[in-house]
């Protein structure tokens, strides 16, 4: 089923042919070299089996090293511990771009990418987020597509959980590593033509985010449609809503709103 | 022996502005977003023999200012555009020759540089004249493909050195 809903919404989109700087997943392509990107990442989840939400902030620095290596690093700060928000973890993350095919107004490119992240928050789910809830290590290669006012980027990782703290051990009972895939399209809306770099940028995208855990019968499938905002060319504000299709597997608050504040200063290093 | 002196610095200082770049325009690939070609813009203020650029956003071009008595090779907007992560999908540079004698296969050779023209009748150029590379990095990947083949018959071309540009009068 995953599999033919993946296949259809490629052939739908490779039609159309945007903008590939996503909301919830990467894309191939890097910052430019010596650009410094400062995020804040910040997701309002409904808990389903308890009153209230789970808030997550994420303040995160990106590093284009050079034209084919970025660098990334994360904090994550939750309310996980329903008192007051705390630092449960921090994540790095680096992206190789290893191919790239460039004309006017299209490219496609393909990197390898790999994440490791600390938590030391309780375990309480089947699902696992290493951008979050698990410690863990990610791997996986993604490939960007662009032709003129779209984008289409799809990804796959290997995800492996490890425990999260001598109290909060990886449940013995659960899998521990799970197969990743997304696929993310993205449309330029606004400008229809561009007259500066002052004009605000407006982009739509769609991106579906799944996990199966390797070995089970147990996956999910998210949709996540937002809008983006790019100000000054220089400036990010995402507003995204991130909607559950199916899961089989313990998710406790999958459903909500995510916004994504970026800013880029260009030429910090050489 | 002072006057023979003057005439070599003369020569050597004419030969010099000959291949001197006042002007490029450059349209840059794999792009449409407005901060990926702001990245371009200013990796290219970065640097120091840069006087302005413009940008037509739609277009993906930059025309670059240069100061006077710059040195830059067409290798530097190359390597700035590749450091933003794209790609030169064309590169058009403005020169102001001096009485120069210009024919097919001729070089003119500066700071270690050959300037060699390509595809071209024997004519004598003046002025600004307006010429674009041919080589590889400097076309997009799908002209340099069939441009390999056309130029083929030009040694220096196919050996891809980043000390010769091949140029073409437009």
């Amino acid at each position: 089923m995953k599999i033919i809903l993946f296949f259809l919404s490629f052939c739908i989109t490779i039609q159309t042919q945007a903008q590939e700087l996503f909301v919830v997943t990467e894309p191939a392509s890097n910052m430019a070299t010596g650009t410094i990107g400062l995020r804040l990442a910040q997701s309002v989840l409904k808990e389903k089996y308890e009153p209230g939400n789970n808030y997550h902030i994420m303040p995160e620095v990106m590093w284009g090293v050079s034209k084919k290596l970025m660098l990334h690093t994360a904090i994550f700060i939750s309310n996980r511990n329903k008192s007051k928000l705390e630092t449960e973890g921090g994540t790095l993350y680096a992206k190789y771009r290893f191919y790239s095919t460039d004309d006017v107004h299209k490219h496609f490119r393909a990197a390898a990418y790999g994440r490791v992240s600390v938590n030391n928050s309780d375990i309480h789910q089947e699902e696992i987020n290493t951008m979050g809830h698990n410690s863990g290590y990610e791997t996986g290669v993604v490939a960007t597509q662009l032709i003129h006012k779209v984008a289409i980027s799809s990804s796959i990782s290997y995800e492996q959980a490890t425990n999260n703290s001598k109290v909060n051990k990886f449940p013995t009972a659960q899998i521990n590593n799970a197969t990743n895939y997304t696929l993310s399209f993205g449309r330029l809306m606004y400008p229809k033509s561009y007259t500066s770099y002052k004009q605000t940028n407006i982009n739509v995208m769609v991106e579906f985010v799944g996990q199966k855990l390797n070995g089970s019968s147990k996956s999910f499938l998210d949709a996540v449609p937002s809008i983006q905002f790019i100000i000054n060319s220089q400036a990010r504000i995402d507003l995204a809503y991130i909607q559950q299709l199916y899961s089989t597997m313990y998710r406790t608050a999958t459903n909500g709103v995510y916004l994504k504040l970026e800013y880029n200063l260009f030429n910090v290093t050489k | 022996m002072k006057n023979i002196i003057l005439i070599i610095a003369a020569i050597i200082a004419t030969n010099f502005a000959q291949a001197q770049i006042t002007k490029a325009e450059l349209v840059a690939t794999g792009l449409t977003c407005s901060m990926c070609s702001n990245a371009i813009n200013k990796q290219f203020k970065t640097l120091p023999e840069v006087d302005s650029v413009t940008t037509n956003l739609n277009k993906n071009s930059f025309t670059i200012y240069l100061k006077k008595g710059n040195t830059l090779t067409p290798k530097a907007f190359k390597d700035k555009v590749e450091k933003a992560g794209f790609f030169v999908g064309s590169l058009v540079l403005t020169m102001p020759f001096d009485n120069v004698k210009a024919a097919d296969n001729v070089a003119i050779t500066t700071n270690n540089t050959n300037y060699i023209f390509i595809d071209t009748k024997p004519q004598t150029l003046q002025g600004q004249t307006l010429v674009k590379v041919l080589d590889k990095g400097y076309v997009t990947q799908k002209e340099y493909k069939s441009l390999q083949k056309a130029l083929a018959k030009y040694p220096s071309y196919v050996a891809n050195s980043n000390n010769n540009f091949h140029l073409k009068t437009m």
